[in-house]
């Protein structure tokens, strides 16, 4: 069966950028609808390491992205705080690092507008004890720690707020065309296994590492290219605010603090297929030793879980004929102009951090394509949730569970989720699978990776009328082998123990391969 | 500090070979850094249940196990072996009124509403055998987390592992009496010493029992008082009781460590906890001592005889380091069952992870192999899951092992000392 849709701007995507032109596009007035293959914010946005930008890590090599990055810190922090926590971030000189580039570095914050401080290493070490002792320079900045996943969340509700329909799980099968013009696509409908035919006057291809598939399909080309990004979780802050290495930039040179574990970051390897990108034992070792350069003692410290992403690069060369190259770090492309093809616009390239004024850049280009003039007002308007400065805390959470905790049984010890605090989410989305909670709540993303508290929410959830036993027992093995997926290359040690512990659980207690289906 | 025997690790394995040794009338020395693996397990004792298609008898699946896996542990007892320590246990752990067969698996719930096969249960799961069918009333109480009794009981109505015929299961949710706070498994063993928490639950039970064979209720009925509650439970109900073991901490796991224990200590043996074995020292090819840390203090122990039972992963009996390296801490004995280049997991979570065969390689005896692949000392004996060859999880078989393998280090050692006296 299928359903016919109709809308102004259809936007294929819903990672930060998608989201974000959702969210820019209802706030013009545009009917919009926003489909994604998966869940929200489970492409790249997902599966980054959590750094809100200070522009600080591109000062030196590229003053006009850190200029962006600058500014856009400057509005997030108004208008999405509830999703930043302000943890600050520090720029370090080891003994690694060329002395000369931390001058050079320091020189040029001002022009690239990036606020930057220089404190003694005796000050830094203060403020980070874990930090290595051989700092020789020191630079305070503005970088934070972004929740992606609240990110996306909340323009994805400001935008439904204002009557934009959000389908998740609907992955395109056609892009629809009408001669020289794009009119629509063709979504499927994972989960009733309908078909959904949607009618649009402009076709947004926000697919990030993904729009060179997307653009296939129209019958033009994205020469997107993926690069391939490692992170591994450690399982508890090592450092409270971001950690830099002052340096041109390398693999591993980034822990981020986000929400009770720290995140090292990254690499940049070139890859064929954004769905292809396993992480290999040498990646895992060489984040590890990296880490110990800013922290040592880091490669001893217990490894959670690593994941990588696709970063939607976009080469120079790529953009040609008329594109107009909007940004240092992103481009829109009106495929009217380059390829003669109406009704569509790809947007690549650019980072979490300017996703806003990607989304800002895209949706003048839809404008423009429609014939019609309307102000963007993201950079003013705050985001559902966020009221300007209310930024998240680490403690806020321990708080507000303990005032709740009687007769609330705790689901999750590592991340502190309560009994209501699920049923909660589950009444928001009454199809939530576990692994969806995981990106809500952060079920099962502490240090028994869903060990104990998989069980739990399986068993709970069942309780809802929408979720029945097959379900129950479906879900948790689904979500134990998503767990698993990142779990392989980091287990020996502590985890190792751990992920023995989870699997006597498993198996010998639980005996989830045995279970009826 | 001296020793007729040093058993290293306090888990199933090193328990029964201490008991037995004391009761051999051995000096005997338990060190363990922590309470082993009792306070994860379910308190019942597997010994075969999945070879790899579900066992109905352990006993007549065991010449194929042995066949399919020559290095698998139940090779050093055999089935004569396992039948001795069987045998051995039901009088060691009577006051927990164990009882099965080696020839017929039972079938018992789980937390999930699945069934798991099992040959030893101790008198609290007597009742919980349902490979034959039949109607059971399961009873969660409102507000714990870690039991869900309608999802017990669905899943139980669809149950197919094993049973002749078709189960029905029904439940009920029982409301806590008085101040809930957090109900955990401690707490509620604890409360349920109440007589008065008793009578407020089958007050609320009994008009739902129906026509219920029996009832099943979360495995947090007591811990030293185990048996009373359970028979008086009974008793107020008019039908049988059986617990169904659940997340950790295990309350059947820890009555069972609880009963191993006093059974160690009646026979003469000592349990230093929060010790763990440092480092030893050799005499040609025999080991002399072992350096405990005591207070966080060394102590070396001499002793006749040693018994290693660390365990595997879980407990750090075997460690794996960033490199992929593994490492038997306490003697730096060779791990086996990893071949070079082995990936060693699989792609599914659920398929089998070459990592978890390894451990130690022994000789008949029990001895654990040095890297020439003679017994590293002729006075060490390994037992329980630091040993290699076995699935103990997806088998089925982590308790049979630990008990029939530290029961045959002991037989081992006492034939020694025979000899020596003779």
């Amino acid at each position: 069966m299928t359903e016919a849709l109709e809308c102004q701007l259809l936007v294929i995507g819903g990672g930060s950028t998608g989201a974000g032109v959702a969210w820019d596009a209802a706030l013009r007035g545009f009917q919009v609808i926003l489909a994604d293959r998966g869940d929200l914010a489970t492409g790249t946005t997902g599966r980054f390491h959590g750094l809100l930008h200070s522009g600080g890590r591109y000062v030196v090599r590229d003053p006009g992205g850190a200029r962006e990055c600058a500014r856009e810190n400057v509005i997030l922090r108004r208008v999405a705080s509830a999703a930043i926590e302000d943890t600050g971030g520090l720029f370090v000189t080891t003994p690694l690092d060329d002395l000369e580039y931390a001058d050079r570095f320091f020189a040029s914050c001002p022009a690239a507008e990036v606020p930057v401080e220089e404190i003694s290493p005796a000050e830094a070490l203060r403020r980070e004890p874990r930090l290595t002792p051989a700092v020789r320079r020191a630079f305070v900045v503005q970088d934070g720690s972004i929740d992606s996943w609240k990110l996306v969340w909340s323009c994805a509700q400001g935008a439904k707020q204002l009557g934009a329909r959000i389908l998740p799980y609907h992955p395109v099968t056609a892009i629809v065309r009408e001669g020289d013009r794009v009119i629509g696509a063709r979504l499927h409908d994972l989960r009733s296994g309908g078909d959904v035919e949607v009618r649009a006057q402009c076709v947004i291809n926000a697919a990030g590492a993904w729009s060179g598939q997307v653009a296939r399909m129209a019958g033009c080309e994205v020469a997107v290219r993926p690069g391939k990004g490692v992170m591994v979780a450690i399982n508890h802050r090592l450092a409270d605010c971001v950690v830099n290495r002052c340096h041109m930039t390398g693999d591993g040179d980034i822990v981020v603090p986000s929400h009770s574990v720290s995140v090292i970051g990254t690499t940049d390897t070139p890859v064929e297929d954004p769905d292809d990108i396993e992480p290999t034992a040498e990646e895992v070792a060489k984040m590890m030793t990296a880490g110990d350069v800013l922290l040592p003692g880091f490669s001893r410290s217990r490894a959670l879980r690593v994941w990588t992403g696709a970063r939607p690069l976009l080469p120079k060369t790529a953009t040609v004929g008329d594109d107009r190259e909007v940004s240092r770090s992103h481009t829109v492309i009106r495929h009217a102009q380059r390829d003669d093809l109406g009704g569509l616009i790809s947007i690549a390239g650019g980072k979490l951090t300017t996703y806003r004024l990607m989304a800002e850049d895209t949706v003048d280009a839809a404008c423009a394509e429609l014939g019609v003039e309307r102000t963007c007002t993201t950079a003013e308007t705050p985001l559902p949730g966020s009221t300007g400065r209310n930024y998240y805390r680490l403690p806020d959470h321990q708080a507000d569970f303990e005032k709740g905790r009687a007769d609330n049984p705790m689901v999750c010890e590592c991340e502190l989720v309560s009994r209501s605090d699920l049923l909660a989410a589950a009444r928001r989305n009454p199809q939530v699978q576990i692994d969806d909670l995981r990106r809500v709540l952060r079920i099962g993303m502490g240090p028994c990776q869903g060990g104990f508290c998989a069980f739990r929410t399986a068993a709970i959830l069942h309780g809802q009328k929408e979720y029945g036993r097959s379900q129950a027992n479906a879900g948790l093995r689904a979500f134990v082998q998503e767990r698993w997926k990142g779990q392989r290359p980091v287990l020996w040690g502590q985890q190792l123990r751990q992920a023995q512990l989870d699997a006597w659980i498993f198996q010998g207690v639980l005996d989830i391969e045995h279970m009826p289906t | 500090m001296n020793t007729d025997a040093l058993v290293i690790g306090a888990g199933t394995a090193g328990l029964i070979a201490a008991t037995r040794l004391a009761q051999g009338g051995l000096r005997v020395l338990v060190v363990a850094t922590g309470e082993g693996c009792l306070p994860l397990a379910s308190g019942t004792v597997d010994v075969l249940g999945y070879a790899p298609g579900p066992v109905k008898s352990p006993l007549g699946a065991l010449p194929g196990l042995l066949d399919a896996h020559p290095e698998h542990p139940y090779r050093l007892t055999g089935a004569a072996g396992l039948e001795q320590s069987v045998a051995w246990f039901l009088q060691v752990a009577a006051p927990l009124g164990y009882e099965g067969e080696l020839t017929r698996n039972r079938w018992v719930p789980t937390v999930l509403g699945g069934l798991r096969p099992t040959a030893l249960v101790p008198r609290g799961m007597a009742a919980a055998d349902l490979g034959g069918g039949g109607e059971v009333l399961i009873a969660g109480i409102r507000g714990f987390r870690d039991f869900h009794p309608a999802l017990v009981a669905e899943n139980l109505c669809q149950a197919t592992a094993a049973p002749a015929a078709a189960i029905q299961a029904r439940a009920i949710e029982l409301d806590w009496p008085g101040s809930a706070g957090d109900l955990v498994p401690f707490r509620l063993a604890r409360r349920l010493e109440d007589a008065g928490i008793r009578r407020s639950l089958a007050t609320q039970l009994r008009p739902k029992i129906g026509s219920a064979a029996a009832v099943g209720m979360p495995a947090v009925l007591g811990r030293e008082t185990a048996a009373d509650i359970h028979a008086d439970l009974e008793r107020r109900l008019g039908v049988p009781v059986f617990e169904i073991p659940g997340l950790p901490p295990s309350l059947p796991g820890l009555r069972l460590f609880d009963c191993l224990r006093r059974a160690l200590r009646d026979a003469g043996g000592r349990l230093l906890l929060g010790s763990s074995a440092i480092a030893a020292t050799h005499h040609q090819d025999t080991l002399d001592s072992v350096t405990i840390t005591q207070a966080s203090r060394p102590v070396e122990v001499s002793a006749g005889f040693f018994v290693l039972a660390t365990g595997g992963f879980v407990t750090g009996g075997i460690v794996r380091e960033p490199d992929g390296r593994l490492r038997e801490p306490v003697f730096g004995l060779p791990v086996h069952g990893l071949a070079p280049g082995q990936q060693p997991f699989g792609d599914e979570y659920l398929s089998e992870h070459p990592l978890d065969r390894v451990g130690l390689s022994t000789d008949a005896n029990g001895r654990p192999l040095g890297a020439a692949g003679a017994p590293h000392a002729v006075n060490l004996y390994a037992a329980g899951a630091v040993l290699a060859g076995a699935l103990p999880w997806r088998e089925k078989s982590g308790e049979g092992l630990s008990l029939a393998t530290g029961w045959h280090a002991a037989e081992a050692i006492l034939g020694c000392r025979r000899e020596d006296v003779a």
